[in-house]
C-alpha cells in the first residue's frame, strides 16, 4: 500500500482557518492520493443498452450508492448491433440486456440468450396499460417502462392557428393539420418503425397507409428523432409525430407543448433480461431488482427523462407532465400485436421510402388534385369514381395478409439485403395505380 | 457609444437564453445564428449528446471508437444539460463528472506535463471488452472550518483520491495527479473571440500572468485560453482533446488512442480502428455548436441588494481578476455581436490560488498553485437544470461562499475581506454572484 504525505492544510488559510476533522485516510496533499488493493476481484456488470447516458448514469449513481461492490459498465448499442453482440457465446460478455428494443427480447429468448428471472420483488408487475401485453409470458425478460407514440403540439401556435388538438390519427391528414406537421422519417429514426405501425396496426394496413401518404402531403420529413419535438418546443413547428418522453421532458423544461396521445395509439415497453451466459449472476440480478424496485423506477420521471414506468404502483408520485398509461380512457389505446410489430420494422421502412419519400412531389399532386376534385364533386357517379382514386392514391403494394405473415416480413428484416427486382416491382405497380388515379381525376376536371 | 455598444450586446446575447426556462438556460443558442451555425447547432448538437459506440456498427456507423480506454461513453454525460459536473459525495465517491489528470515530473518536448509512462495523462477507468479499465479511482473529504465576522461557522471539504483495482501496476511515489470538474460549455465561443491583445491588456496591468502552450495544429507555443489552468489554446484543441481523453475518440488533431507503450491490449485494440474516428466535419460540428452556446443572461440586476454586491464585489476588488468586461472581435456565429462587450468576469489569465487550492502539478507556464480565473457568468443558475453546482476546479466548493472562501495566493486578500464583511454585506456580494 501506498500513502504520500500530507500537505499543510490550515496553511493558506493562516490562523482562522482551522482543522476539525478528517473523514476518512489520509488527507489531501496536492499529488497525494490512496492506492487500495492492487487488482481486486473484476465487481463489474457489463450492460448493453440505448437508452441516453444522462438516464444510465443516474442509475448507475443510484445503484452504485447501493451496492458498492459493483462497477457498472454500460456498453452502448441500438438494436441491430446490441442482437448482433447478444447473439455471441456468451451474449459477447454482457451480463444484462437494458433497452427499448421491441423486436430483439422475444429474438434473443429465442435463440437462449437469456435466462429466466428470478420472481423476486416483481408483485408489482407487470402493469397492463388497456389490452396491451408488456412483459414476457414465459418470464425471460421483464418491462422496465413504457412509451406513448402521439402527437406533440406546440400550445402557442395551436392558438394562433386557430386550430384545436388533434384527437386521432385521421385528423392529421386533413390540410389545416398536415400543412403544420413534421414527421420522423423511419429509415432514420429508430422510434419511427414502431409509430407508424401503430398507426398501420389501429387504421388497418391498407387503410393506415394510404392514411400516412395523405398525412405526409404537406408535412416536413426529418431525419433525426428528437429534432421533430425540437422543432415544436422551438415554435418553428405546431405539430410532430414522436415518441413520448422527447415531449414530457421539454414540457417539464418549461417549453410551451403538450403530448397527445390520438386515438388507438400504443404505450410499447422497454425491457430488461439476465443474459444466460452472465458470470456474475447475483450482481446482475441486483441490478435488475433495482431498476424494477420503487426507488429504480421513479428514476425514469426525472425532468430530463419523462418515461413512463412499468409499475403502477410509482404514479402516485409522478409529475403533471407524466400521464398514467394505466389510467387511460379504453379509447386511447389497443391492443397491439407485438408478434406481429416486431417482425415489421424492415417493410414499414421500406414501404414509407416507396411509398412517401420517393417521388413525393408526384404524390403530393396527386393528393391536393383528388381533395380538389372531391370538393367539387357533386353526384354520385363522381363521388363513386373519386372514392376509387383515393383508394388508388394510397395503394400500398403489400396485401393485408402478406403484412402478417412471418415468413414474408422475415424477408425484409435485414435492411441491406433489398430484393431489388421486387422493388422495381412495387415501384411499378405504385406508379400505375397513381397514374390511374391522377387519370380518374382528370377525367372529372 | 460604448454605452450604446453594451446595450446591444446584452440585448442580443440574452436574447435566445430570456425565453427559455431556467432549466433550459445553458442549451440556448445566440439569436439570429448565421446558417453554418444554426446547422451545426442541430448536428453537433446531437454529435454532443451520441454515446459512441464500439465498432464495427450498423447502427451507428458514423459513431463508432469508442476506447480502447476511456471515461464516459458522451460528451454530455460530465457537461450536464451543458454545466458544470457534479462532485460525488464522499458516501459514493465516484467521480462521474470528473477525470483526474496524471503527469510525473518534469516537462515534454513541448513544455507540458509529461504523462505518466503506464497510464497516461489521463486515468481512464473504463476499457472496451478485453481492455482493462485502469483501475476505479473514489473521492474522500477533508473537512475543515472556517469563521467569518460574527461567529458564523462554514465548513469546507477537501476532496482526496484513493485508486483501486490498479490495472497496469503502481501508480508510483512520484505521480502527480489533478481532479479536474467538467466546465460548463456555453459563452466559450464569445471568449474564443477575444483577441490577444485584450487578454494581455491584463498581464500589461500586472493582473495576472499568460500561460503560452503548446498548439497541435501551428506547430507553435501560443496564449492559452481555455482549460483549468488556461493549458489549452484554442476550443478546437480542447473539444478534441476531450474527445480522445475522455472518450477515446481520435481526430485530425489527435490522431493516436491514448494507449502507453505499456498498455498491449489497448494498443492492440486501437490497432482494428480507422483513423481518425471523429472526422474533420464532425469536429467541426461540434466546435461550432459550442460556440453556438450562449450565455444566459444576467437577472434581477436593478435589485438593490444585487447592486450593493456589485459595488463590494469591486470594493473588494474582485474584480482585479474577474473581469467584468471583455471586448471580442469578430464573432461569426451572430455576426450583430462582432466587436460587442461582454461580461464573462474573466479575465483569461493564470493567477497564484495559494496553497490550499494547489494541485501540485506544473502545466506549460502554469506553477502548482496556479488556476486560470474562471468565468462567472450563469453562476446563479448552476444546478437549475439537473447540472451541478458545485465549484472550484475539483468541485468542492458546494456553496459560492465556500468557493470564496478557498480563494487564496493572489485573491486571498479578497476572501479575507469577504470574511471580514458584515453578514448582510456577504449576503449582498452572494445575490449579486446568483444573477450572474
Amino acid at each position: 500500500m501506498y500513502t504520500k504525505h500530507i500537505s499543510p492544510l490550515g496553511a493558506a488559510f493562516g490562523p482562522r482557518l482551522s482543522r476539525r476533522t478528517l473523514l476518512a485516510g489520509a488527507p489531501a496533499a496536492a499529488a497525494g492520493f490512496f492506492v487500495a488493493n492492487a487488482r481486486a476481484e473484476d465487481a463489474r456488470i457489463v450492460i448493453i443498452t440505448s437508452f441516453p447516458e444522462e438516464l444510465t448514469t443516474r442509475y448507475e449513481r443510484e445503484f452504485e450508492r447501493l451496492h458498492p461492490e459493483y462497477h457498472v459498465q454500460f456498453v452502448w448499442k441500438q438494436s441491430r448491433d446490441a442482437f448482433a453482440e447478444l447473439s455471441k457465446p456468451e451474449q459477447g460478455g454482457a451480463d444484462v440486456y437494458w433497452a427499448p428494443a421491441l423486436g430483439n427480447f422475444p429474438a434473443l429468448r429465442e435463440i437462449g440468450a437469456f435466462r429466466p428471472l428470478p420472481p423476486a420483488d416483481r408483485a408489482a408487475l407487470p402493469g397492463k396499460p388497456g389490452a396491451q401485453q408488456l412483459s414476457d409470458p414465459a418470464g425471460f425478460y421483464e418491462t422496465y417502462d413504457v412509451a406513448g407514440y402521439g402527437v406533440v403540439a406546440n400550445t402557442d401556435l395551436l392558438k394562433v392557428r386557430g386550430l384545436a388538438e388533434p384527437k386521432s390519427w385521421r385528423d392529421l391528414a386533413l390540410p389545416a393539420y398536415s400543412a403544420e406537421l413534421v414527421m420522423p422519417a423511419p429509415a432514420k429514426v429508430g422510434f419511427a418503425p414502431a409509430l407508424y405501425d401503430i398507426i398501420l396496426q389501429g387504421e388497418g394496413w391498407e387503410a393506415g397507409w394510404a392514411l400516412l401518404s395523405e398525412m405526409a402531403v404537406g408535412a416536413q420529413l426529418l431525419a433525426q428523432g428528437a429534432l421533430p419535438t425540437g422543432l415544436v418546443r422551438e415554435g418553428k413547428a405546431t405539430l410532430a409525430l414522436t415518441i413520448d418522453f422527447f415531449a414530457v421532458s421539454a414540457r417539464a423544461n418549461g417549453a410551451p407543448v403538450t403530448m397527445i396521445y390520438p386515438q388507438r395509439t400504443a404505450f410499447l415497453p422497454a425491457h430488461i433480461a439476465i443474459t444466460a451466459g452472465t458470470k456474475r449472476f447475483e450482481a446482475a440480478k441486483a441490478f435488475v431488482d433495482y431498476a424494477l424496485s420503487r426507488d429504480g423506477q421513479k428514476l425514469m420521471m426525472e425532468r430530463d427523462s419523462g418515461r413512463h414506468p412499468a409499475r403502477p404502483d410509482v404514479y402516485a408520485d409522478a409529475p403533471p407532465a407524466l400521464v398514467d398509461p394505466f389510467k387511460l380512457s379504453p379509447e386511447i389505446s389497443f391492443a397491439y400485436d407485438q408478434e406481429v410489430g416486431r417482425r415489421r420494422p424492415g417493410l414499414v421502412v421500406l414501404l414509407f421510402d416507396l411509398l412517401i419519400v420517393e417521388k413525393r412531389d408526384d404524390a403530393v399532386a396527386l393528393w391536393r388534385s383528388l381533395r380538389a376534385a372531391e370538393a367539387r364533386a357533386v353526384n354520385d357517379k363522381s363521388k363513386a369514381a373519386l372514392a376509387r382514386a383515393r383508394r388508388l392514391a394510397g395503394f400500398t403494394p403489400v396485401s393485408a395478409t402478406d403484412s402478417v405473415d412471418p415468413g414474408f416480413l422475415d424477408r425484409f428484416t435485414d435492411r441491406d439485403a433489398r430484393d431489388a427486382s421486387l422493388l422495381e416491382h412495387w415501384r411499378v405497380q405504385i406508379a400505375a395505380a397513381r397514374a390511374e388515379a391522377l387519370a380518374i381525376v382528370k377525367s372529372l376536371w | 457609444m460604448k454605452r450604446l455598444a453594451i446595450a446591444a450586446a446584452a440585448l442580443a446575447v440574452a436574447g435566445a437564453a430570456q425565453a427559455a426556462s431556467l432549466t433550459e438556460a445553458f442549451t440556448q443558442p445566440f439569436d439570429a445564428l448565421a446558417p453554418r451555425y444554426a446547422e451545426a447547432f442541430r448536428r453537433g448538437g446531437g454529435l454532443f449528446r451520441q454515446a459512441w459506440v464500439i465498432g464495427p456498427s450498423v447502427d451507428h456507423p458514423d459513431e463508432t471508437g469508442l476506447g480502447p480506454l476511456y471515461n464516459r461513453l458522451s460528451c454530455i454525460a460530465c457537461h450536464v444539460k451543458n454545466g458544470r459536473g457534479a462532485a460525488p459525495d464522499s458516501e459514493n465517491g465516484v467521480p462521474r463528472d470528473m477525470v483526474v489528470r496524471l503527469s510525473v515530473p518534469g516537462r515534454d518536448a513541448h513544455g507540458g506535463p509529461p504523462p505518466h509512462p503506464a497510464y497516461g495523462g489521463q486515468f481512464n477507468s473504463e476499457g472496451v471488452p478485453g481492455v482493462d479499465g485502469e483501475g476505479r479511482v473514489t473521492i474522500g473529504y477533508d473537512s475543515v472550518e472556517v469563521e467569518l465576522s460574527g461567529g458564523e461557522r462554514i465548513e469546507l471539504r477537501r476532496p482526496h483520491l484513493s485508486f483501486r483495482h490498479l490495472a497496469y501496476g503502481p501508480l508510483g511515489e512520484e505521480t502527480k495527479t489533478s481532479l479536474r470538474n467538467a466546465p460548463p460549455v456555453f459563452g466559450l465561443g464569445l471568449l474564443d473571440a477575444v483577441s490577444e491583445s485584450e487578454i494581455l491588456s491584463g498581464v500589461a496591468d500586472g493582473r495576472g500572468r499568460a500561460n503560452y502552450v503548446w498548439d497541435v495544429e501551428s506547430g507553435k507555443s501560443v496564449l492559452g485560453r481555455f482549460g483549468l489552468k488556461a493549458n489549452q489554446p484554442s476550443l478546437r484543441q480542447q473539444v478534441a482533446g476531450a474527445f480522445v481523453e475522455d472518450i477515446g475518440i481520435t481526430s485530425d488533431l489527435f490522431p493516436h488512442e491514448s494507449c502507453t507503450a505499456t498498455q498491449s491490449a489497448c494498443l492492440a485494440s486501437a490497432g482494428h480502428e480507422n483513423k481518425p474516428e471523429l472526422t474533420h466535419a464532425q469536429l467541426d460540428a461540434v466546435v461550432d455548436y459550442i460556440r453556438a452556446l450562449s450565455p444566459p443572461p444576467r437577472r434581477d440586476t436593478d435589485n438593490p441588494g444585487i447592486k450593493q454586491g456589485e459595488a463590494l464585489f469591486a470594493q473588494l476588488a474582485c474584480d482585479a481578476c474577474h473581469r467584468p468586461t471583455l471586448r471580442i472581435g469578430r464573432f461569426d456565429p451572430a455576426s450583430a455581436l462582432s466587436g460587442a462587450e461582454i461580461h464573462p468576469y474573466t479575465d483569461l489569465l493564470l493567477h497564484d490560488m495559494g496553497e490550499g487550492l494547489a494541485d501540485g502539478r506544473d502545466d506549460f507556464d502554469a506553477g502548482p498553485r496556479d488556476w486560470r480565473t474562471a468565468p462567472l457568468w450563469g453562476l446563479g443558475l448552476a444546478g437549475k437544470g439537473g447540472d451541478g453546482a458545485n465549484f472550484l476546479h475539483d468541485g468542492r466548493a458546494r456553496t459560492l461562499a465556500e468557493a470564496i472562501l478557498w480563494h487564496g495566493g493572489d485573491a486571498r486578500a479578497a476572501a479575507d475581506a469577504f470574511r471580514a464583511l458584515a453578514k448582510d454585506e456577504r449576503n449582498a456580494l452572494l445575490a449579486f454572484l446568483q444573477s450572474l
